[in-house]
């Protein structure tokens, strides 16, 4: 051994961690929750449940599949309709809903987004 | 150290002799990327749905489902899309649920329970309501209730001239210990002020009650 009384700390660096896309739920590995390289998101003791913050989430907020509206929105005046979209200001993605309505007509017209309900 | 020309004649040379292990090809269940596109999944399905008070149509007939979502990122993609709560029409209520919960007291999972109760004054609507709902929301789908997030059923925004209501609605009444970690967990996400009193009604009296107040089983 060393004579040296003096110690020498070792160098400190960060965890390797690495990305993964994950595209649907199923491709989660089983032991998800022990994951080396950082857990995908926490989880009881257990991990029995997903659990996320609220920074976390809010954070998730802006992710660019959040910009685009969920496919089959069903069109209602004053909540999902068009001009609600412009007025939330989120984004510029108001075209890409996926209207319907009981006419067949696309909802691209001022006046179709209306049509519903009747 | 060797250059780059030997190491790529070294390569190509032992091409043709090595036999290569068998491949097969199988498409990895993850991919190597961009972080941004990650859907991060939630531990229940959930329904948003939408109740407009038109009193020439039955309370059913009223109450639309609006979309369901099952990760973090859905479920901005439905909340950046619709309208805020002081948006809406007076008698109109937004509901989440989990999946297979209607949102109403006939409910299986719900005729034995009740809510935590915020009513808001008619001041708050432009100053706490859209915000109170959105944590509301993100308390349900982050699961921020620990074990008691089980007896969660759902939440409701009820908007109304009179002053407009927020509740968590859970499974059981006499589930004590459970309710009362959602209530004061609830409680401290939202910052309700000290003299501010959350309460906890079930159901049954919230239906059968004669005048104006339902009395609390549990407050925090």
């Amino acid at each position: 051994m060393s004579s040296s009384t003096s110690r020498q700390l070792s160098e400190s660096r960060a965890i390797p961690t690495r990305t993964v896309l994950i595209n649907d739920t199923t491709q989660l590995p089983h032991d998800y929750c022990t994951t080396p390289g950082g857990t995908l998101f926490s989880t009881t003791p257990g991990g029995t449940r997903i659990i996320y913050d609220r920074k976390f989430l809010l954070d998730r907020r802006n992710s660019p599949i959040a910009q685009t509206p969920p496919a089959h929105l069903p069109i209602i005046p004053g909540v999902t309709s068009l001009s609600v979209l412009t007025e939330n200001g989120r984004n510029e993605a108001n075209h890409l809903i996926k209207p319907y309505n009981s006419h067949g007509k696309t909802a691209t017209g001022e006046d179709a987004q209306f049509e519903m309900d009747i | 150290m060797a250059t780059s020309e030997p190491v790529s004649e070294i390569e190509k040379a032992s091409e043709p002799e090595e036999p290569q292990p068998e491949i097969i090809p199988t498409a990895p269940p993850v991919v190597a990327g961009s972080e941004q596109y990650i859907k991060h999944p939630l531990q229940n399905k959930w329904a948003l749905w939408y109740f407009k008070n038109d009193k020439s149509k039955s309370w059913t007939e009223n109450l639309r489902l609006i979309a369901k979502f099952d990760t973090v990122e859905d479920f901005w993609a439905l909340y950046n899309h619709i309208q805020q709560p002081s948006k809406l029409g007076f008698g109109c209520d937004y509901c989440l649920f989990k999946d297979g919960v209607k949102p109403m007291w006939e409910d299986d999972k719900n005729k034995l329970g009740g809510r935590w109760l915020m009513t808001l004054g008619k001041q708050q609507r432009q100053v706490d309501l859209d915000r109170y709902w959105m944590e509301t929301l993100l308390c349900l789908i982050g699961e921020s209730f620990d074990e008691a997030s089980d007896d969660v059923c759902g939440a409701v925004v009820n908007v109304r001239p009179k002053g407009d209501k927020i509740a968590i609605w859970t499974g059981n009444c006499q589930n004590k210990e459970a309710i009362v970690t959602i209530g004061q967990q609830y409680r401290e996400r939202l910052s309700v002020p000290i003299k501010l009193q959350l309460g906890y009604q079930s159901h049954d009296d919230t239906s059968s009650k004669s005048g104006s107040t339902t009395k609390n089983m549990y407050s925090v």
